[in-house]
């Protein structure tokens, strides 16, 4: 078992808690300034209705949140399989925290100045990552 | 290899109390979705988010919690699995990931009935504590 190989997926957990720190740390003085609050909020309010309602670049920091629920679970459960099949190491190993690193540059993106091209593109390179693990851990657990 | 890690149990209950979610979803919005004379049989390219606008809250309620258990959970589910195979599958973490569970549940409770967003928010910012500390314990383990 390649134990390495957790260390991204660790760093990529953590990172993914930053941003919903970094989001509640922004989003509740909006939230205060347009005069509204958790104790008021009409039931079944949920973040997306602070759409329109707050600054876009508030809510950019839950965009990037949301974003890191979705691909991201998909490098998880590639991450343990090259893990358990003892693949965790070499290429597969710098891909992985080439991920990572990727993830929290496009978080950080996303979260600031969110120009979608330059998004879009950071987007592309850390997809072209998990597709060269995804395919080196189908080759090890098939063949 | 593990033996049946203890960590697996609190994984696998969170696992079915989401599709125990989904299933209360279904079985509260179908009959809603009838009652609103939504013509299933002729609709094309429709999402569960569209219903928002065509359903009570209430019913929207329950698939709202079935998103979110889709999303952070998955941390979760990440970092059991780098815990087990990094061997800090046991005590304090065991404690931290069965108390994520129970406020996971609270939380899908709250969301599902009352949905007083002061509760839920409370119970949320609780149960992502525990993911902090698992995260940390897991950086700590695999560094």
């Amino acid at each position: 078992m390649d134990i390495a190989i957790l260390a991204p997926a660790a760093v990529l957990v953590l990172w993914s808690l930053i941003m919903l720190l970094w989001m509640a740390g922004t989003r509740f003085p909006a939230m205060a300034k347009s005069g509204g609050d958790l104790a008021n909020a009409k039931p079944g309010g949920r973040g997306i209705d602070l759409e329109g309602v707050i600054p876009d670049k508030v809510n950019w920091k839950s965009h990037n949140y949301t974003h890191l629920m979705e691909q991201p679970t998909l490098f998880y459960a590639t991450v343990v399989i090259l893990a358990l099949t003892n693949a965790g190491h070499g290429l597969n190993l710098y891909l992985a925290w080439a991920y990572v690193a990727i993830r929290i540059v496009h978080s950080i993106w996303q979260a600031t100045v969110n120009l979608v091209k330059v998004r879009f593109l950071l987007f592309v390179l850390a997809t072209i990552c998990l597709l060269i693990m995804a395919i080196n851990a189908v080759w090890v657990t098939l063949f | 290899m593990m033996e049946n890690s203890a960590l697996l149990q609190p994984m696998v209950v969170l696992i079915l109390w989401t599709m125990l979610i989904w299933l209360w979803m279904y079985v509260t919005r179908i009959p809603a979705m009838n009652k609103a004379k939504i013509d299933t049989a002729n609709l094309v390219g429709g999402k569960g988010g569209d219903l928002d606008e065509l359903l009570p809250p209430e019913v929207q309620w329950k698939a709202h919690n079935y998103n979110h258990l889709l999303t952070e959970p998955t941390l979760f589910y990440a970092i059991c699995v780098v815990l087990i195979l990094a061997g800090q599958d046991f005590g304090l973490n065991l404690t931290i990931a069965w108390i994520y569970v129970g406020l996971r549940v609270l939380h899908s409770l709250i969301q599902v009935t009352s949905n007083r967003v002061l509760y839920r928010f409370s119970v949320f910012a609780l149960s992502s504590l525990c993911i902090i500390a698992l995260a940390i314990h897991a950086a700590i383990a695999v560094f």
